[in-house]
């Protein structure tokens, strides 16, 4: 399995319909709205890196997605 | 399905609560009118729930389209029943050992005291040791906020206790803060350890969990009552397996329903710390009072007389039950710290270090603009300055980082 995060820079005035859609999307387990240099993070957990290009592709065509950046995870420590 | 992770939590909590309340009102019903013995009781629950919770669990393995109606309606973590992994013993005989003489305990409080509304509400002391003990144990540390809050719940609740028919004996008292409040923070402590582990790859499910801590809490309470009979030359043992056999209907409803109370509770403390858990389920003390009522009103508990001084008490300890879970909720900060290094410093060290940081809940290293990307949950802005930035600054190597607060979130359940 693949774990990436997926960074999200939004249009303004778009966020709260694209969560929305983001919400309907199978392999994202964690959306976070955020305060910075992003807009929205979100957590992805795939099989391979051939579905981790679908589900950016599904978020790249959401309306007021303005840029993604995929940051994949090598390694984790969590609680 | 996709919610945000605090109402998940508080749903899950206030379910297991609201359970915990009718249970407590059957356990009544079982003490004052058939099973006298609590020893015996506490032993039948088990010997009840071992086939109650291996059949439930069996139902909830049926594969539906795929996926277990345990993993549809339970928990999505759930597949099937499995043996206990051994990675997992060592915490379930601790929290089987809390079991067995939390039960007993419990139930030789309710024989004594009668009323579920003044035994529940006494108990929850056991959020002031939760929060004494995480500060140990845990790495997140309780903060202010976090001990402010509970024992506001605490003494919330406490007070709620004084009220309707209550009478509080030494006996009484040294049962809940010697007996059943550790006990009970063995069992939830390792529970949550249990939830928190990942087994095979996959996040641990509540409903295996739940199933094991009663196999373990049967072998427990029939050790612990097996010797105290040796050395008393009482006859507990036989009765409860007696009491399993005349009454198995009264005790496998309590523990089908108890199922399902434990399980949701098992799923909070995979979410929440054990004592902001506990505190959350304290809202189990304004659940019970209806069951009260209705209980004096069948003439199972005798009718209680109260006195308008004592309504306000109650109506006090409420208002403050729900001011500490309020602000348990209220006060929590989150974060995604970006980080970008420097050429050259070793990435297992850097982890590591970070790692280390009070309040970091996730470290990830990641491939893409930044090497890192670190999870943070604090209680206050000010901690996330004090505790966290200062600390990131001091490890070397660090060429960058971004910090991005976490406004609202939701995660697939």
């Amino acid at each position: 399995m693949i774990a990436a995060y997926i960074l999200i820079e939004m249009r303004p005035g778009s966020t709260d319909k694209a969560i929305e859609k983001m919400r309907k999307i199978e392999n994202i387990v964690k959306i976070s709205v955020v305060a910075g240099e992003y807009d929205i993070v979100v957590r992805v957990h795939v099989k391979n890196l051939n579905s981790l290009l679908k589900v950016t592709n599904k978020i790249q065509m959401i309306e007021g997605v303005r840029k993604t950046t995929t940051q994949v995870i090598e390694k984790e420590i969590a609680l | 399905m996709k919610i945000r992770k605090k109402y998940l939590f508080y749903a899950l909590a206030f379910s297991s609560a609201l359970i915990g309340a009718l249970i407590s009102s059957l356990d009544t019903v079982i003490v004052n009118k058939y099973i006298f013995d609590p020893w015996a009781y506490g032993f039948s629950c088990f010997i009840v729930g071992l086939a109650v919770t291996f059949l439930l669990a069996l139902i909830f393995s049926i594969p539906i389209h795929g996926k277990s109606l345990g993993s549809r309606f339970v928990d999505p973590s759930f597949e099937r029943l499995r043996f206990v992994r051994r990675v997992e013993v060592k915490y379930h005989v601790f929290a089987g050992i809390g079991n067995s003489i939390l039960t007993v305990g419990y139930l030789h409080l309710l024989s004594m005291l009668g009323d579920p509304s003044t035994v529940l509400p006494f108990s929850q002391i056991v959020i002031l040791y939760l929060v004494v003990i995480e500060s140990f144990v845990e790495k997140n540390i309780p903060t202010l906020p976090e001990v402010q809050s509970s024992i506001i719940v605490t003494f919330g609740a406490m007070l709620g206790s004084i009220s309707l028919t209550g009478t509080i004996t030494l006996d009484s008292m040294f049962l809940v803060f010697v007996v059943i409040s550790p006990a009970w923070v063995l069992f939830s402590i390792y529970q949550r350890k249990l939830k928190m582990l990942r087994v095979d790859n996959k996040s641990n499910d509540s409903i295996n969990i739940r199933f094991w801590n009663v196999v373990f809490s049967f072998f427990f309470s029939a050790l612990f009552i097996f010797l105290y009979d040796v050395l008393t030359g009482s006859s507990h043992f036989i009765a409860g397996f007696t009491a399993s056999y005349r009454y198995f209907n009264w005790v496998a409803l309590v523990m089908i329903i108890a199922f399902f109370s434990y399980v949701f509770y098992i799923r909070a403390l995979g979410i929440g710390k054990a004592s902001v858990t506990q505190a959350v389920r304290a809202s189990t003390i304004f659940f019970i009072i209806p069951f009260s009522v209705l209980l004096a009103y069948l003439n199972v508990i005798p009718m209680f007389v109260t006195t308008p001084v004592m309504i306000v008490i109650k109506i006090m300890g409420v208002i403050l039950v729900f001011l500490g879970i309020a602000s348990f909720a209220l006060t929590l900060v989150k974060a995604y710290i970006f980080i970008r290094m420097k050429p050259g410093y070793p990435i297992e060290e850097t982890m590591q270090k970070l790692w280390d940081i009070p309040g970091v809940t996730h470290v990830t290293a990641v491939a893409g603009t930044y090497d890192f990307i670190v999870k943070i949950r604090i209680r206050t802005l000010v901690k996330g300055y004090e505790n966290i930035i200062r600390r990131i600054e001091e490890i070397k190597g660090i060429q960058e980082y971004r910090w991005n607060s976490v406004l609202k979130e939701w995660e697939e359940i």
